[in-house]
């Protein structure tokens, strides 16, 4: 899978994380799937299923991808000393977890499928981790996209139409924030479609606020990086 | 935009390698390099920390490994070991990193935490054995950094991807490479001294024992990082690659695609596919399968006292 990557990594991507062991792909990225997850819910999960693809189904548990995966599910960052307990501490929250493996295709032997349930919503992300505690999730609630948690993300979903963009953007604009890379996919001409626009700047609260407003947007969901 | 090592040569020709990929960051992330060499502060911090914890040993998680460090530390401090001080330091520190990751301990990962120790381990028996201003190390880890983050423009860096080329190999690279900058170093001499010590790790693969990151992980950081400082030895003596390292990586990125996939990290082959790799591997899985039937039964005991004090 030596794919060249869209966009060169930093020092302190490849000089870290400051991680608890023992494998920045298994612990450290597999942490930060989690974590996506439980982001994109917003909400504390009572139900998290992992699907692993059997590269990994058949390396996790050594290296406390379990640990780690749950960890990240209910919001541990991956240098936090707790991720070792995760598992107690997530059945002591009442979250209800299960494992199991599942052929995801052709994709980096690293990955996996999460759904993940809360009181109220629900979220489905599949993703990779490709090496040194570097993620790229590239479905998340049926959509395709590109999300690497490497910078602040905006994530939308709304009624596909023309202008959608143009709108979103200058929000963004006004709000003086540089956008970085922008990604859409939609299910199908004027249904269901998706925006993640990742920025160089934090978006205050009001910003956000306007893009929720915007007309057709569904929900629009603002991921810090993830650490 | 530095996108290869030839392209690092031109820039680099002349100036400070750290600052070099300190200002390739500011353009190209927006983080300040005053930022950066705080947040590598904190890091080179954790590093020391972890080399302090690690020399006391204690068993790793599936209880392979864990006392090289203290081992070989009593025997450096009774006067029983031949090597050199440098070599030795280098190779408990890497060790003792390695035994803090193999017990779930926090480290940083560089560039992957079963390649945490290399780096770590070269530069600070560097630092203390020639007596180098811990500043300089925070900038040698910032050449470190930028010297991984041009492989992985073409390679990702994990064994599971291409092998134990693309974790221990990448981290002798980065730390090969540092090691020459601390020396007093050109750019040149840095990219060699990278290159000399990637391309002797070619065709390493990844076959840990159970799937664990702890055989031959662990010792295996302490070989290479020895490795990554004769790799500097020959560097700084004028001693140069013929193979350029941009054409290292990618012949390390041709070979971690044609390694059957049972080595690379699937615990498939090699090491792991011994019998006494098999066997570990047996009882690993047995002890995890019971762990998952005592944690079944508690959280069902659990369950059953809630039904009860609710009727």
């Amino acid at each position: 899978m030596a794919v060249r990557h869209d966009r060169k990594v930093s020092i302190l991507d490849i000089m870290g994380p400051v991680m608890v062991g023992p494998s920045s792909s298994h612990t450290a990225g597999t942490a930060r799937l989690g974590r996506v997850a439980r982001e994109i819910l917003d909400e504390d999960p009572v139900e998290v299923r992992f699907f692993l693809h059997p590269p990994l189904a058949a390396t996790y548990r050594g290296h406390g991808s379990d640990f780690a995966l749950v960890g990240g599910a209910i919001g541990l960052n991956v240098d936090d000393p707790r991720i070792p307990e995760a598992i107690r501490i997530a059945e002591q929250m009442g979250v209800e977890i299960e494992f199991a493996e599942e052929d995801l295709g052709d994709v980096h032997p690293n990955t996996v499928r999460i759904e993940i349930k809360g009181k109220t919503k629900e979220a489905e992300i599949v993703g990779s981790s490709i090496g040194g505690g570097v993620i790229e999730v590239f479905r998340i609630n049926g959509f395709q996209t590109r999300f690497k948690g490497d910078s602040p993300s905006l994530l939308l979903f709304y009624r596909d139409r023309p202008g959608m963009i143009s709108e979103v953007t200058r929000i963004i604009a006004e709000e003086r924030i540089n956008i970085a890379s922008l990604y859409c996919s939609r299910k199908q001409r004027g249904k269901d479609a998706f925006m993640e626009i990742d920025v160089d700047s934090p978006l205050a609260r009001e910003g956000l606020e306007r893009i929720r407003a915007v007309p057709d947007v569904g929900e629009a969901k603002y991921l810090d990086r993830i650490t | 935009m530095i996108e290869s090592f030839k392209q690092l040569e031109e820039a680099g020709r002349d100036r400070d390698l750290a600052d070099v990929f300190l200002e390739v960051d500011e353009q190209e992330h927006g983080i300040p390099a005053e930022q950066i060499l705080a947040a590598l502060r904190k890091r080179r911090g954790v590093m020391r920390d972890c080399i302090e914890r690690g020399k006391g040993g204690g068993l790793s998680m599936g209880k392979l490994v864990g006392n090289e460090a203290r081992k070989l530390n009593e025997a450096f401090e009774a006067g029983r070991t031949f090597l050199d001080p440098l070599t030795i330091k280098a190779e408990i520190y890497a060790l003792s990193v390695m035994g803090e990751n193999s017990r779930m301990g926090v480290i940083v990962a560089a560039p992957t935490a079963g390649a945490g120790g290399v780096v770590p381990g070269m530069l600070m028996a560097l630092e203390e054995e020639r007596k180098i201003d811990p500043e300089k190390t925070v900038r040698a880890l910032a050449v470190a950094g930028g010297i991984g983050s041009i492989v992985a423009l073409s390679a990702n860096i994990s064994g599971a991807a291409g092998g134990c080329q693309n974790e221990v190999g990448v981290a002798a690279a980065m730390g090969a490479a540092s090691v020459a900058y601390m020396m007093g170093g050109t750019t040149r001499e840095s990219i060699h001294a990278a290159a000399i010590a990637l391309k002797n790790t070619l065709g390493l693969v990844c076959d840990p024992v159970g799937g664990l990151v702890e055989v031959p992980c662990v010792k295996r950081n302490a070989i290479f990082a020895v490795h990554g400082l004769t790799a500097a030895q020959l560097a700084l003596a004028g001693v140069e690659s013929v193979i350029p390292m941009d054409e290292v990586v990618e012949a390390m990125v041709r070979i971690g695609r044609a390694l059957p996939r049972g080595l690379r990290e699937t615990a498939e082959g090699g090491l792991a596919t011994t019998a006494t790799g098999c066997a570990i591997g047996t009882r690993l899985k047995d002890e995890a399968n019971q762990r998952r039937a005592e944690r079944a039964a508690e959280r069902e005991r659990v369950a059953q006292e809630r039904k009860g004090s609710e009727s």
